[in-house]
């Protein structure tokens, strides 16, 4: 297991180069910053002024190798839009987004998995169909709609919810909901998919014979086996989270890197861009190095239960 | 592992009858699933208004009105064409929604099928040759997951001449890792069992096995996946005419008329929940049909769509679960 | 004449059972049953919660000019000098007293005496002659140097604690009113970067800025001016209208800026002229639009009144010139253009004749989120234009990508094209408008002829009566002989004021909103 952690670090090394270089070039060709951050009226001179003092008047590759520096010293540089050091605003609204994406997706993961259980284990029943037509319904209904009309009904009419904020825990209840409902339903229905195939393979007949019950038949032994494309994609479903839930931070207030990017990307604020994006990059490929241990684990495992 | 299963008894569970006979076999399938039937006959029904849609109501989407904005739906005061309402800008919701039937599924569907096709096809590949094919589409993977969609989206707008196209390859682009590696995860975890190794030291090529052992095991989940990924596309679609790329008003799309009615969802709801549910009836529609599809494709499986549909049908899989 | 019926309270609900669960929810929310939450459950019952479309990116005093700073910055946290009278145009004293122009280039400025900033030095003119170096002359990019003072070159000299001499290199007879936008900082501030929380002279000082969430500004104690009503003042920000019309309504704020007519904030909306004026700019450098006739006809051819009613539902006002009432230079002679389509269509059909080639495709391009349902007034304005003879496309961008466009040098291989924009006049005077926008070497001007130029030239060196005459000369020139626009309307904004505050928006709200106008009810 160590070995294989080692080797993974490493070989993520260099992707993690490639995506800062990517997004520090791609930065650039968006466009000049100084439209945005010098008035309108500003003469052409201030202009060339501005590029020279941030430096976007040099050579790409002469820009890049200052960046590069500067980041190993740890020095993110500053925002152009806040003029706070760019490593401060990027902490601070990390935490943020991975606390919510960590309720929504352990949420997700267990709603998905008793309800996709639930709806395979009578394939095309009624509970199957009214399981998989909801959670489908619901996934693919635009974000906003929810979000609201969640305020609208529970903070505005009915009064029993914040509008929007991250003070106390009634004010989660609304975005995680929110969040919630797409991975969910995606989830369900890959659960139920794989667990309809895991459910009527020869071992399941084997494990009922010996008498085993039904709970440990479909938790223990055909979940088991349905896990991995299930863990798949809800490991991309949380990359997705990780990477900010843009629409439900800009209607909640939420102060998250899925806005916080946003807001760079079309603020041409770099130094903020860049480190954002460093940040998402190191904890997706940590993610995936995870999944990738769980798919290690899993299938050590699975085989021994298919064996024995 | 279940889909191991599946993956060797196929040859011998199906003998391969004629192509006609096969085709004949499906739609008597179809027809006894009342619900894939209706997902197929609100799908065909999609396909016909994108297809002559702006032949026929073209002029009436654009044509304004200013003093006739907002009428409420389920009206026939201004006559049929306003049956769903009026936009802000007088024009016929209803025509409006078939005509954007085009566009959106001309993107939507491209967007999708590519970042399927390519994902799914690369991630069987690697999976199945592991080794370092494995290792750098992974790490592909990772980067593309990294990057912001909208950086992307951006870059193509100031680089490129924003046209449709880019929005289709934007799209496909971010989506790909999806795909690719659900599909290596599991081509990774078949390609050690030991059919395939039959399969190898009888000398079958590797494209072959791929495409007869892994991909029939590897691709349901993929199409469940693709066909809820269908309403993010339309979604995801209008944020990015938002930023000037693709779709220019007139023009419209069903996300993009989301995104306008979005402003007044609260005065004239039914500007954009209108175009909202065709995006979730189309996607419902083409999840239940990849469900429908799992089960037909699947040998192992296909018996559950051949009974009838009655109460006796959850009877009957209780026999069968309990032996 | 034109109705735009709002929603119907109650939608009919005949619609299948799939749909009734959304229905009801729409339903709720359409009836928007105002809900009389906790009284003052949140916060101190003598704070007032102001609720913003963004938070401030900085709260640096010399970038006040910015909307999203000067908000807050502006009058509440710092002072400066002078400062607008929002209703009559008037300068009035601030932490000067009076001001005397002792040549054209030199001003002498006598500064009030017993002012304390926040951390309890005392103001005098040093500190005012530093903070006027600190925004003209110093290298951190203040906003407030590009907007007001655009390369004009002044030095401040401090002739004794409470007497200030301001040197201009060329005469500037509204230097007072520039000077009411340089904030007065104390000498301690940074001159090598901006600082995000600032120490002022203002009625408030920062108390918590909690970046990101919220934002808390205290009764300063030692203020030298009457003491607001307020206690604390609480800000916070949500991007979407329908959000901040929401908190209105369950009582989480006091006051929402920014709304627009379908957030659904209700009784609660307060309407109020927002000083922007928006117009689409024609370029005409390029065939078609190079003749005339062309640009008459695109005016002719707007229905202004059509669209201020349906799109922009009903606020606004039509508009026939960017300097709107109560700013020096606005031209009472000038009306808006009148809707006349028969005329839009003769006139192309005669540049046609002259062989114009009106058949070339002009591009619009807009810009989302410019002022409510922008897309939606460009696609009305396409469609007249096209009615009218013109071959029409529209490109909507974001704000970068549209400010390419909008600021010289433009875009290079750029066809014949009309750009959506709106112009806000913060300063009261056409000074800041006429220039850039209309000048043939303006940072936002397409087009220019050396007649007008002139006209501006001479209205920029005019003082009194004399400059408000000068600039008026110069727009109705623009107006007849040019015509390089398409004014639009000027725009109307809409607060949100809960039950618990009164407040009178004006002119200068959507830049400054002094806290200290707010009172509580009652």
């Amino acid at each position: 297991m160590l070995t294989f952690l080692r080797r993974r670090i490493a070989s993520s090394a260099l992707p993690l180069v490639v995506v800062i270089l990517g997004v520090f070039c791609l930065a650039r060709l968006t466009g000049d910053p100084g439209n945005l951050y010098l008035p309108l009226s500003a003469t052409p001179e201030m202009r060339a002024e501005f590029a020279a003092r941030h430096g976007f008047d040099q050579p790409l590759f002469v820009q890049f190798g200052d960046y590069l520096t500067q980041v190993f010293r740890l020095d993110f540089g500053e925002s152009l839009r806040t003029a706070e050091p760019a490593a401060d605003a990027v902490l601070r609204a990390f935490p943020a987004t991975l606390q919510l994406a960590g309720a929504t997706m352990i949420l997700a993961i267990l709603g998905a998995v008793v309800v996709g259980s639930w709806a395979a284990y009578r394939p095309n029943s009624v509970a199957d169909r009214v399981a998989s037509f909801t959670s489908t319904t619901a996934a693919s209904m635009p974000d906003f709609w929810f979000a609201i009309m969640g305020v609208l009904v529970f903070a505005v009419a009915l009064g029993w919810l914040p509008t929007s904020g991250t003070e106390g825990a009634a004010a989660w209840v609304l975005p995680v909901l929110t969040l919630l409902i797409r991975p969910f339903g995606v989830l369900v229905q890959v659960v139920r998919g794989a667990m309809v195939t895991a459910l009527s393979a020869p071992y399941i007949k084997v494990a009922r014979s010996k008498g085993a019950g039904e709970v440990r038949v479909v938790f223990g032994h055909a979940l088991r086996n349905a896990a991995p494309p299930a863990l798949t994609v809800a490991g991309d479903l949380t990359v997705g989270l990780v990477n900010g839930a843009v629409v439900v931070e800009t209607i909640f207030g939420w102060p998250g890197i899925g806005k916080l990017m946003i807001t760079s990307i079309l603020q041409r604020d770099f130094a903020v861009l860049q480190a954002a994006v460093l940040v998402t990059a190191i904890t997706i490929f940590a993610l995936n190095i995870v999944i990738d241990a769980c798919y290690a684990l899993l299938d050590s495992r699975v085989r021994q239960g298919v064996t024995t | 592992m279940s889909t191991t299963r599946a993956g060797l008894d196929s040859p011998a569970d199906a003998p391969d009858p004629g192509p006609a006979i096969r085709r004949a076999t499906w739609w008597r399938l179809l027809l006894r699933d009342r619900f894939a039937c209706l997902a197929v006959v609100i799908l065909l029904f999609v396909g016909a208004a994108a297809l002559v849609g702006p032949m026929l109501f073209g002029d009436l989407a654009t044509r304004q009105n200013l003093r006739a904005v907002n009428r409420p739906p389920f009206s026939l005061d201004d006559g049929w064409a306003f049956l769903l309402g009026s936009d802000s800008l007088g024009r016929s919701v209803l025509a409006r929604l078939v005509v954007a039937s085009r566009t959106t599924l001309s993107v939507a569907l491209p967007a999708v099928v590519i970042s399927l096709v390519v994902g799914s096809i690369w991630g069987m590949w690697a999976g199945f040759h592991r080794g370092w094919r494995e290792n750098i589409s992974m790490r592909v993977a990772d980067v593309i997951l990294s990057f912001p969609a909208l950086l992307l989206a951006v870059v193509v707008l100031y680089v490129f001449s924003p046209s449709a196209a880019n929005i289709i390859l934007v799209l496909a682009i971010a989506r790909i890792p999806i795909y690719l590696r659900a599909a290596r995860a599991e081509s990774a975890e078949l390609q050690s069992r030991l059919f395939v190794d039959a399969a190898r030291t009888f000398g079958t090529r590797s494209w072959a096995i791929i495409g007869r052992h892994v991909a029939p095991t590897v691709l349901p989940t993929l199409f469940t996946v693709a066909s809820l990924d269908f309403c993010f596309v339309m979604l995801t679609e209008s944020s990015l005419s938002f930023l000037g790329i693709g779709i220019q008003p007139p023009d419209m799309s069903w996300g993009l008329m989301v995104a306008q009615g979005r402003q007044v969802l609260q005065s004239a709801w039914w500007i954009a929940v209108f175009p909202g549910l065709a995006i979730v009836v189309t996607t419902v529609s083409a999840t239940v049909l990849a469900s429908w599809a799992r089960l037909a494709m699947d040998p192992g499986q296909r018996w559950r769509l051949t009974l009838p549909r009655s109460r006796r049908a959850n009877k009957a899989l209780v026999k069968e679960v309990r032996p | 004449m034109i109705t735009t019926p709002r929603a119907s309270a109650t939608p009919r609900r005949r619609v299948a059972t799939a749909l009734l669960a959304l229905a009801a929810m729409l339903s709720a929310g359409a009836c928007s049953v105002a809900n009389s939450g906790p009284e003052a459950s949140s916060g101190a019952a003598n704070t007032v919660r102001v609720v913003l479309p963004e938070e401030p990116p900085t709260l640096e005093p010399c970038d006040a000019s910015l909307t999203a700073t000067g908000r807050v910055t502006r009058a509440n946290i710092t002072e400066a000098l002078t400062e607008r009278d929002p209703g009559t145009g008037q300068l009035q004293p601030a932490l000067a007293t009076k001001w005397n122009q002792d040549s054209p280039t030199e001003w002498t400025f006598t500064l009030r005496e017993g002012v304390k900033f926040h951390d309890d030095t005392a103001f005098d003119a040093k500190a005012a002659a530093f903070s006027i170096d600190r925004t003209v002359g110093s290298k951190i990019d203040c906003n407030v140097d590009g907007y007001v003072f655009g390369g004009i070159e002044l030095t401040a000299t401090v002739v004794d604690a409470s007497t200030l001499k301001v040197k201009t290199a060329k005469p500037d007879p509204i230097l007072p009113l520039r000077l009411s936008f340089v904030e007065i900082v104390p000498t301690t501030t940074s001159t090598t970067g901006k600082v995000r929380e600032p120490v002022g002279t203002g009625p408030y000082k920062i108390a918590k800025w909690d970046t990101g969430r919220s934002l808390r500004l205290d009764r300063f104690a030692g203020y030298w001016g009457k003491a607001p009503d307020f206690a604390a003042a609480e800000y916070v920000w949500r991007a979407e209208g329908s959000i901040r019309a929401a908190m209105i309504k369950s009582d989480e704020a006091d006051v929402a800026v920014g709304l627009a007519a379908e957030d659904g904030v209700g009784d609660a909306a307060v309407q109020f002229p927002n000083n922007e004026t928006s117009y689409l700019r024609i370029d005409a450098t390029k065939p078609p639009l190079d003749d005339i006739r062309v640009r008459q006809a695109i005016n002719s051819a707007i229905d202004r009144d059509g669209l201020v009613a349906s799109v922009f539902a009903g606020l606004g006002k039509p508009a026939g010139q960017l300097v709107p009432e109560g700013v020096t230079g606005h031209s009472s002679a000038i009306q808006p253009w009148p809707y006349d389509m028969a005329q839009a269509k003769k006139l192309i059909a005669e540049a046609k004749a002259d062989g114009v080639p009106t058949d070339t495709t002009i591009k619009i391009i807009g810009r989302n989120g410019i002022y409510p349902k922008a897309a939606e007034a460009m696609e009305v304005v396409q469609n007249s234009l096209i009615e009218a003879g013109l071959s029409v496309k529209i490109e909507m961008l974001d704000v970068n990508a549209w400010l390419e466009y909008l600021l010289a040098p433009f875009p290079k291989n750029l066809g014949p094209t009309l750009l959506q924009a709106q112009h806000g006049n913060q300063a009261g005077d056409a000074a800041f408008t006429m220039g850039q926008i209309y000048g043939s070497k303006g940072a936002q001007s397409s087009y220019g002829t050396a007649e007008l130029d002139d006209l501006i030239g001479d209205a920029e060196q005019a003082s009194g009566e004399e400059r408000q005459t000068a600039f008026a000369k110069a727009l109705e020139y623009q107006n007849k002989d040019v015509v390089r626009d398409a004014v639009i309307a000027h725009m109307t904004g809409i607060l949100g004021l809960s039950k618990k505050v009164t407040y009178k928006p004006n002119a200068a709200t959507n830049d400054e909103m002094r806290l200290a106008d707010l009172h509580p009810a009652g």
